[in-house]
């Protein structure tokens, strides 16, 4: 019996559920008020994500017409479940991941790639063509910097010899920071998140100027703001695993919150400096360099493995 | 499905979008993700301001049409009061049109301002659009230094100006350009070398000098197709013939070549700004003015920040304009839009849209009620 509580309570409480949905809050406080601060402005107060989802939560969620209503309603909370649940495959706030099982990295990337399978899914379910656009984008951004994205983490876990998150994480831990050595898929990873995301400037799919909000354009009330809590954990999820992989790993919830921290304020900067790229910029470059990038960073790994080693 | 592929797939854009601050509407037809189509419609913002006119005198006329335009409303009343005082044959003294000149230029400012930062913001560069709205308060606070108002300076009356220049304004104006200037060249440099903005701006929207020519684009839009109209230079009025102005031109038509002909512009306006508080004549603010104007008509142009602007003014003599005709810049420079995003993405669109600097509510002569397609009524 003991056993199912402690089950429950690791997701559910720590370190799955409302950890995450409260880290992620935070979290997208912190990107939004640097990102502000970068660009000379206010930004919000600090219980303004919460009060945003809060809200988001009570208001009507109105079905369209033109949509199968059980996708419309179930494919946000897919998105949620699918960020939660990868959750608690990585070392949360430094402690050992609530779950390990070998090859748990490719479940994770699944798991995070879900969400945005899901909006995708759920631009292509409504009749609006905003949403139709927005999710053909989505879908086409998936495929641009998935492979990369992967690639890159792969390096890590090829030179530890494991695809166990834990165990790579385990390799890691105490030694010399990755980032340095394999600073191309750091590089890459760093990247290939803010795509995952949608940030700036891979926010192509939600453009505003152009799309309105893009796949979630018909979205509203409690199917919003869970899409809204699903990225804001996918964040956090993504920020954890590639400090755990590439930033020396993390020892304590000290070194969680300090070195995730610290690549939230490069993101953020990066998210700040640039233009938004268009859709075609974007799969070009991915294809183009970061691609290339990422075989190239594995290819050096695995050659250096086989000399050194 | 055969038959789905064929249909066409027409992404609207307005009347309410958030690409658009005003209300018009857009079709384009798109293929994938490229424009091969695009038609606009207007009339959702019509005021009756012309016709407005025709019941008030001629000074509470100027200060209805000094607010068709939020942004370049000082060009308004400008070009109304220079009409009226060309048929009343009262020019307004020196003094007064040099204020005219200088309020213009400044006003010139805060306007290509708040196109650069508008034009960052469709190409997804907060930052940018960020900085420049920041900066553009400067020009804003100087403004209102002169007038108390913001936008709507009121600063013309018929035969003169309200406000004088005195030594806080001089000095803000002063402190306030240096400042401008600086940070111009430092918004020169970024979208001359902003990689990331390069790749949406360069080459996007490309209109050559014959293409300019042929749909009737004027004010900067033209400009950077080396398209040398400046009415400014062209047809000097107010003080541009002692304090002229240097056209600046660009040679490639796209909106890299906008931006850098808009920001070019501005170091020309603060050029003369500066050479009109240094030299400034001296004399009287006002004339008096005849409550009745003379019979006849008179047609005014000046260059408003978007381009030329036409005044036709007619008067039967009496206290009321019998008719006022205005064509203001934007409604020349839509043709180069539709025409100007087939071919190129979607995404592009808003980029070659806000391009060209427009104004929605300023264009709008009449609403059209569409019935059921292709019949049309005019109300």
């Amino acid at each position: 019996m003991s056993m199912e509580i402690e089950i429950l309570l690791k997701m559910l409480v720590f370190p799955g559920g409302l950890t995450l949905i409260a880290l992620g809050l935070l979290y997208e406080y912190i990107d939004r008020k640097l990102m502000a601060r970068f660009q000379n402005r206010i930004g919000p107060r600090f219980l303004q994500p919460l009060a945003d989802a809060v809200k988001l939560l009570a208001k009507e969620e109105v079905v369209p017409q033109g949509v199968i209503p059980i996708f419309f309603v179930s494919l946000p909370i897919l998105a949620l479940a699918g960020a939660l649940t990868a959750g608690l495959y990585v070392p949360m706030a430094g402690f050992a991941p609530a779950f390990s099982l070998p090859g748990d990295l490719i479940i994770v990337i699944f798991l995070l790639g879900l969400l945005t399978l899901s909006i995708g899914l759920a631009g292509a379910n409504t009749a609006d063509r905003f949403s139709i656009l927005g999710a053909t984008r989505t879908l086409t951004q998936l495929f641009s910097y998935e492979a990369p994205f992967l690639l890159a983490l792969l390096c890590p876990a090829i030179l530890a010899d494991t695809w166990q998150i834990d165990m790579v994480h385990q390799s890691v831990l105490g030694r010399v920071w990755l980032a340095l050595p394999l600073f191309i898929g750091f590089f890459v990873a760093v990247i290939g998140l803010m795509g995952k995301l949608e940030l700036a400037p891979f926010d192509a799919p939600e453009a505003e100027s152009e799309i309105v909000a893009g796949a979630l354009t018909e979205y509203s009330g409690r199917g919003l703001a869970l899409f809204r809590l699903g990225k804001n954990v996918e964040l956090v999820v993504g920020l954890t695993l590639i400090a755990a992989f590439y930033l020396g790993g993390l020892a304590n919830p000290l070194e969680f919150l300090l070195k995730t921290l610290g690549l939230l304020v490069v993101v953020a900067a990066l998210q700040a400096l640039f233009a938004r790229l268009r859709i075609d910029q974007t799969v070009g470059m991915w294809w183009r360099i970061g691609a290339l990038l990422a075989l190239a960073q594995l290819l050096i790994v695995v050659i250096l493995k086989g000399v050194i080693l | 499905m055969p038959g789905l592929q064929k249909e066409k797939f027409i992404v609207p854009i307005g009347p309410q979008h958030p690409a658009l601050k005003e209300p018009a509407h857009f079709e384009f037809t798109v293929d994938g993700e490229t424009v091969t189509s695009a038609s606009v419609r207007f009339g959702y913002v019509h005021r009756g301001i012309e016709k407005g006119t025709e019941n008030r005198n001629w000074a509470q006329a100027m200060y209805l049409l000094e607010r068709i335009c939020g942004i370049c409303s000082h060009v308004h009343s400008t070009t109304f009061a220079l009409g009226v005082e060309k048929l009343a044959k009262v020019p307004a003294p020196p003094r007064a049109q040099a204020i005219r000149q200088i309020l213009l230029e400044l006003e010139r400012i805060h306007s290509h301002m708040l196109w650069v930062g508008v034009a960052a913001h469709e190409a997804g560069f907060e930052t940018l659009f960020m900085y420049s709205w920041r900066d553009r308060e400067t020009v804003m606070d100087i403004l209102e230094t002169f007038s108390g108002n913001r936008v709507n300076y009121s600063a013309n009356v018929l035969g003169g100006v309200k406000y004088d220049l005195g030594p806080a304004q001089t000095d803000s104006i002063k402190r306030g350009l240096d400042y401008l200037e600086e940070r111009l060249h430092y918004y020169m440099k970024i979208v001359n070398s902003d990689e990331s903005f390069l790749r949406r701006t360069r080459g996007v929207g490309m209109m050559t000098t014959a293409q300019a020519e042929e749909l009737g684009a004027i004010g900067p839009t033209a400009r950077a197709s080396n398209v040398a109209r400046d009415l400014r230079v062209d047809s000097p009025y107010l003080l541009y013939e002692q304090f002229p102005v240097t056209i600046v031109l660009g040679s490639t038509g796209d909106l890299q070549t906008r931006f850098v002909v808009r920001i070019q512009e501005l170091f020309e306006s603060i050029r003369v700004i500066r050479e009109l508080v240094n030299h400034i004549p001296g004399g009287d603010l006002t004339v008096r003015f005849p409550r009745r104007i003379p019979e006849g008509e008179v047609v005014m142009r000046t260059e408003a920040p978007r381009g030329g602007l036409f005044y036709f003014i007619k008067s039967g003599g009496g206290e009321n304009p019998v008719r006022v005709k205005v064509r203001t810049p934007s409604l020349r420079n839509f043709m180069s839009v539709l025409v100007g995003s087939v071919g190129h993405q979607l995404a592009d669109v808003p980029m070659i849209l806000s391009g060209i600097d427009p104004c929605f509510s300023c264009n709008d002569r009449m609403i059209v009620v569409r019935r059921e397609p292709g019949k049309e009524t005019a109300s």
